[in-house]
């Protein structure tokens, strides 16, 4: 009679465990680290350039008659205008204090619809306009958002209507030398 | 007997063996991803912007991610250029007694008929000579050879709060000390 074989092992599998404990300590302090040096919170600016103009481009300016988009915020209003009675100035009262923001926005997508290629605004707000509010009123000034109607533009290098991505982008502030 | 003793011991062999150490090959696979993640996240943001203690930031719709450039923070009582504390605004005479203080710049430290911020000026006059000789040391240079020009950014991080006509005599004084162009920063908004 044959004998059973045996059922036990005859070389010993010695099991590779990796010591994992410090690989994990490391992982823990790196992931540590970048959580306290991340910033969660999203910073976004508004560019503006600041206001260059001689006595020569102001003369040009005259016999040119630019549209010169300016906005200039007083205590009860906002009122949009052209220096060169390009557009019919829009008075648009304050709600509750504070510029109507939607009001501004829709009045400027009428001036962008009339004069799509211009792209610069003479923003004037009274001393009294606190930071919040000159941002609300840059957001509204530059920015088009999905809602608002499209506004095309021809381009200069292919010739076909583009979409505009932004209303007036580039915001210059007309009043540092003190309010006129 | 003995056989008895060799079948007991049979049994305590055949018992399953108790694992003394923790399955950790999980924990790390997540741990890794979270890491990778981290990682990807940190390396994309160019920015070391961050909002400050004492500031409430206003909210903005744009989507412009500033780089890096000189930092000017305004808080309600104070100005801060670079992370070095340069002016201490002072109370205005109404507001001395009232549960809501205001404040305003020093008159002492304002010339050009009240629109020229002197220690600001200072700072930034400081803040160009280094860039520009950091620039002029620099091996990266113009297709002329010459040192790249100094880009004159300043980044304005102001408290909602802070009025125009304080943030009007910044944008003169560095208009003055030769900056070109101003960012204005705020909260993404829905953040």
């Amino acid at each position: 009679m044959l004998k059973r074989p045996s059922t036990r092992s005859k070389t010993s599998k010695d099991q590779l465990i990796l010591n994992l404990v410090p690989m994990l300590d490391a992982l823990m302090t790196l992931i540590i680290f970048l959580l306290f040096s991340l910033s969660f919170l999203a910073i976004v600016s508004i560019e503006s350039p600041v206001p260059v103009s001689t006595k020569a481009e102001a003369q040009k300016n005259i016999k040119k008659k630019p549209l010169q988009l300016t906005i200039t915020v007083d205590q009860n209003l906002v009122q949009i205008w052209s220096p060169f009675g390009r557009i019919k100035t829009k008075k648009i009262a304050h709600i509750d204090g504070l510029p109507d923001l939607i009001a501004v926005h829709n009045e400027l997508i009428k001036v962008k619809e009339k004069f799509p290629n211009e792209k610069q605004i003479v923003f004037m707000p009274h001393a009294g306009t606190n930071y919040d509010t000159l941002v609300g009123l840059m957001d509204s000034m530059r920015s088009l958002e999905t809602t608002d109607p499209p506004i095309f533009i021809k381009s200069k290098k292919s010739d076909l209507d583009i979409e505009a991505k932004y209303l007036f982008p580039n915001i210059v502030f007309g009043n540092l030398l003190g309010d006129s | 007997m003995r056989a008895n003793l060799s079948i007991r011991h049979r049994r305590v062999r055949k018992k399953p063996k108790v694992m003394d150490e923790l399955p950790l090959t999980s924990m790390l696979d997540i741990f890794v991803i979270i890491l990778v993640f981290l990682l990807k996240s940190h390396s994309t943001s160019t920015t070391s912007f961050s909002s400050p203690p004492g500031i409430e930031l206003p909210p903005s719709i744009s989507q412009n991610v500033p780089p890096d450039s000189h930092h000017l923070i305004i808080t309600a009582e104070s100005m801060t250029f670079e992370d070095e504390r340069i002016m201490d605004f002072v109370q205005t005479p109404d507001s001395i007694g009232s549960n809501d203080a205001k404040y305003e710049i020093n008159k002492s430290k304002l010339d050009e008929g009240g629109l020229r911020v002197l220690p600001l000026y200072d700072a930034l006059i400081k803040a160009k000579q280094k860039s520009e000789l950091l620039r002029a040391k620099s091996k990266i240079r113009t297709k002329d050879g010459q040192p790249l020009p100094f880009d004159g950014v300043l980044a304005i991080q102001a408290d909602k709060t802070i009025d125009y006509l304080i943030i009007r005599k910044v944008l003169y004084t560095a208009g003055a000390a030769g900056y070109r162009l101003f960012r204005f920063l705020a909260v993404r908004k829905g953040q």
